[in-house]
């Protein structure tokens, strides 16, 4: 039996090298791609967003992780991998809301999102609800972000939500929100399945609105 | 006493050489990276193309050829006067000389009663207002928080009249949109008595963050930014860079590119009215990698500021930027010394209109009745280092130093 738990902590400590050796191995010994995807590698992304929550790793070293585990998975598992195994808890629509450029907060969600398994669409700033309704008829998404930084744009959180419920889309996705001025007081009266104040509860609650 | 408007200049973290070749590495980058740009500035483009920038509408960029850039900058004021209501606060200015006062948009206040962090209301806008128009060393009063128990439509017009009712000092603040700005430009007037009253000793102005960082123009903020210029109103044009997120790690390229920025804005401004009154608004600022957030108390932020004066002078464009940030969260010893130590370089480079110096906590989001006081009090130390050492006769006290060493004390004398 392989080691997986190895190759978790190698993957969180930033041993590529030793990563690379051992999903081998584990391929060698028969092991499944999807098996040393989810107990390997993304149990160790999930150690990373544990270390990054503490502030025990600084977030350009996450990054590097999380873009030395597509490479792996990539090279490595891809063709092994059944269509679904790669993104276990669907796909995700993100956007900055109408009005809106701040963008930092969103992307470190998104990178977070990824590294958790989420296949993520990001549809960047500034972005109108038409547009958003749009890519969720075009990508069928389980899940849609928004982030807001301005009181101003918060209400183009509603408006989104509310173009969302009158597209007729609204039961087939949960809707997270979230930014500097939104809290859950907000969330709620708009209407969203769930607020978070950072990108590891961010994910989190991604994780359990998925299931 | 208030030392307001003293030379700084003490502190300068750049030599000349590395000013000119900062300078030389910022319009290197605007002419082979240039700006991109949002949709819905094709008049603006159309402009800056009849002054010689090249604009590549297939790949949205303009490029900027250095000499004709330069030449309009050379156009812009080398000094602005913001104007208080009363004329006991005017701020001149220009060269090295400092004021420094509070900075803008929090989202959330320290209760007085409870401590407890809790939304901002336009009455604590007016109430923030009132105390500043009391304390001394803080010299300006930018709106330093959000009403957020009113509709955001009206926040504009709200947020004006609040400021301009609560204190004489000169009022700035950003506006949500070019109805927003006119709504200003109405009630000023009105307080002026009339438009050219008010045009003559504007005692208000705007901040537009035209840029977002990495050099790309923000159409909605440069249409408001170039309104501002049409109407005679002074516009801070801001860019904030995080170094390390929307700019290099390194200080070096930090401050190449939020000069290259301003350079931009500065020029494109003067396209639309020659020696409009603008305020280099550039902010260095970073980004804190433990979790991205805005690390304003950073000593590398104070020494960034200093620098960044050193680059709009090198142009001669008064500048606006940033002291006094923190990521405390309240009032603490953290607080205290992140916010002594940028306000203390910031001054001592010589800054021009140094906002965020009082009030703030949290990365901007919050504010606190008492932080104001204490930052007045490390503004009004800072400003008493530009204030030096008099040598003159009298300082010298010779006299007193005989008089004691002769069995008098100097206590008496
Ligand atoms: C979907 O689910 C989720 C779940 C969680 C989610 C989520 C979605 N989205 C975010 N999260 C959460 O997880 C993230 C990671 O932990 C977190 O994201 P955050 O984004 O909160 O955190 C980031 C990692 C770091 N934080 C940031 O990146 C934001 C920092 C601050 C300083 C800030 C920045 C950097 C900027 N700004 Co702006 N800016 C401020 C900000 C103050 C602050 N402390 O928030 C704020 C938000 N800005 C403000 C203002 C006023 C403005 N800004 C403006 C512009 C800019 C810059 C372009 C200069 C720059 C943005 C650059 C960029 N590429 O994003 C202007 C508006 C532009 C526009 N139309 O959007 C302008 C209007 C300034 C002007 N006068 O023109 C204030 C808002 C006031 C208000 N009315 O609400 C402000 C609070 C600062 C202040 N006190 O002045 C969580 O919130």
């Amino acid at each position: 039996m392989s080691d997986f738990v190895q190759i978790a902590e190698n993957l969180a400590a930033g041993n590529k090298p030793r990563v690379r050796e051992l999903v081998q191995l584990a391929l060698d010994q028969g092991e499944s791609a999807k098996k040393i995807l989810d107990e390997g590698l993304m149990k160790g992304m999930g150690i990373v967003g544990g270390m990054m929550e503490r502030e025990e790793i600084m977030i350009p070293e996450v990054l590097d992780v999380a873009q030395f585990m597509s490479h792996v998975i990539n090279e490595m598992l891809k063709p092994l991998l059944l269509e679904g195994d790669m993104n276990p808890y669907g796909k995700v629509v993100f956007a900055t809301v109408q009005g809106d450029v701040h963008d930092i907060g969103k992307n470190l969600v998104i990178m977070m999102l990824e590294g958790a398994g989420f296949q993520v669409i990001d549809l960047g700033i500034d972005v109108p609800p038409e547009t958003i309704v749009e890519s969720i008829r075009e990508n069928q998404p389980n899940m849609l972000g928004l982030s807001a930084l301005l009181t101003t744009t918060m209400p183009m959180i509603k408006t989104t939500i509310d173009h969302v419920i009158d597209s007729g889309l609204r039961d087939q996705i949960k809707i997270l929100v979230g930014g500097a001025p939104v809290d859950q007081e907000f969330a709620d009266e708009v209407g969203a399945d769930g607020y978070a104040p950072d990108a590891s509860s961010a994910t989190q609650l991604a994780k359990s609105l998925a299931n | 006493m208030s030392h307001k408007g003293l030379q700084g200049g003490h502190y300068r973290p750049l030599s000349c050489e590395q000013v000119e070749s900062l300078h030389a590495a910022a319009l290197s980058v605007l002419e082979k990276t240039g700006f991109s740009y949002e949709a819905g500035l094709d008049e603006t483009l159309e402009m800056m193309e009849e002054f010689g920038m090249r604009v590549d509408r297939e790949d949205s960029r303009i490029y900027f050829p250095r000499e004709q850039l330069m030449e309009l900058v050379s156009k812009a004021p080398k000094r602005v006067v913001l104007y208080s209501r009363d004329g006991k606060n005017d701020l001149y200015l220009e060269d090295d000389r400092v004021y420094l006062g509070t900075g803008g948009a929090a989202i959330k206040i320290l209760d007085l009663e409870t401590g407890e962090a809790r939304h901002t209301t336009l009455q604590d806008l007016y109430n923030l207002g009132r105390l500043v128009d009391q304390l001394d060393n803080i010299h300006f009063f930018l709106r330093p928080c959000i009403p957020k128990d009113i509709p955001e439509a009206l926040y504009d017009e709200n947020v004006f009249y609040a400021c301009l009712k609560s204190t004489a000092k000169h009022v700035m603040a950003g506006v949500n949109d070019f109805d927003g700005f006119h709504k200003m430009m109405d009630i000023a007037s009105m307080v002026a008595g009339d438009l050219e009253n008010l045009k003559a000793r504007p005692f208000v102005s705007v901040i537009a963050s035209f840029a977002i960082s990495p050099m790309r123009l923000c159409t909605h903020s440069t249409r408001i930014m170039l309104e501002a210029v049409r109407h005679q109103i002074p516009v801070a044009l801001s860019c904030a860079p995080m170094a390390g997120v929307s700019s290099p790690i390194t200080m070096a390229g930090t401050l190449v590119q939020t000069h290259a920025e301003q350079l931009a804005g500065i020029a494109i401004c003067q396209m639309i009215q020659p020696g409009a009154a603008v305020l280099y608004g550039g902010i260095p600022g970073r980004a804190n990698l433990w979790n991205l957030g805005y690390q304003g108390g950073s000593v590398e932020c104070g020494m960034m500021n200093a620098a960044i004066h050193q680059l709009a002078d090198h142009i001669k464009v008064p500048n606006y930027n940033s002291s006094g940030l923190t990521d405390a969260k309240i009032p603490d010893a953290q607080a205290g010394w992140e916010k002594a130590m940028t306000t203390m370089l910031a001054a001592m480079g010589g800054s021009n209109y140094v906002h965020h110096a009082a009030g703030m906590l949290n990365c901007m989001i919050t504010v606190a009745h008492e932080q104001f006081v204490i930052d007045d009090e490390i503004i009004g130390l800072s400003c008493k280092v530009l204030a030096g050492i008099p040598t003159d006769p009298e300082h010298l006290a010779l006299d007193v130093i005989d008089d004691a060493a002769r069995g008098a004390d100097f206590i008496k004398s």
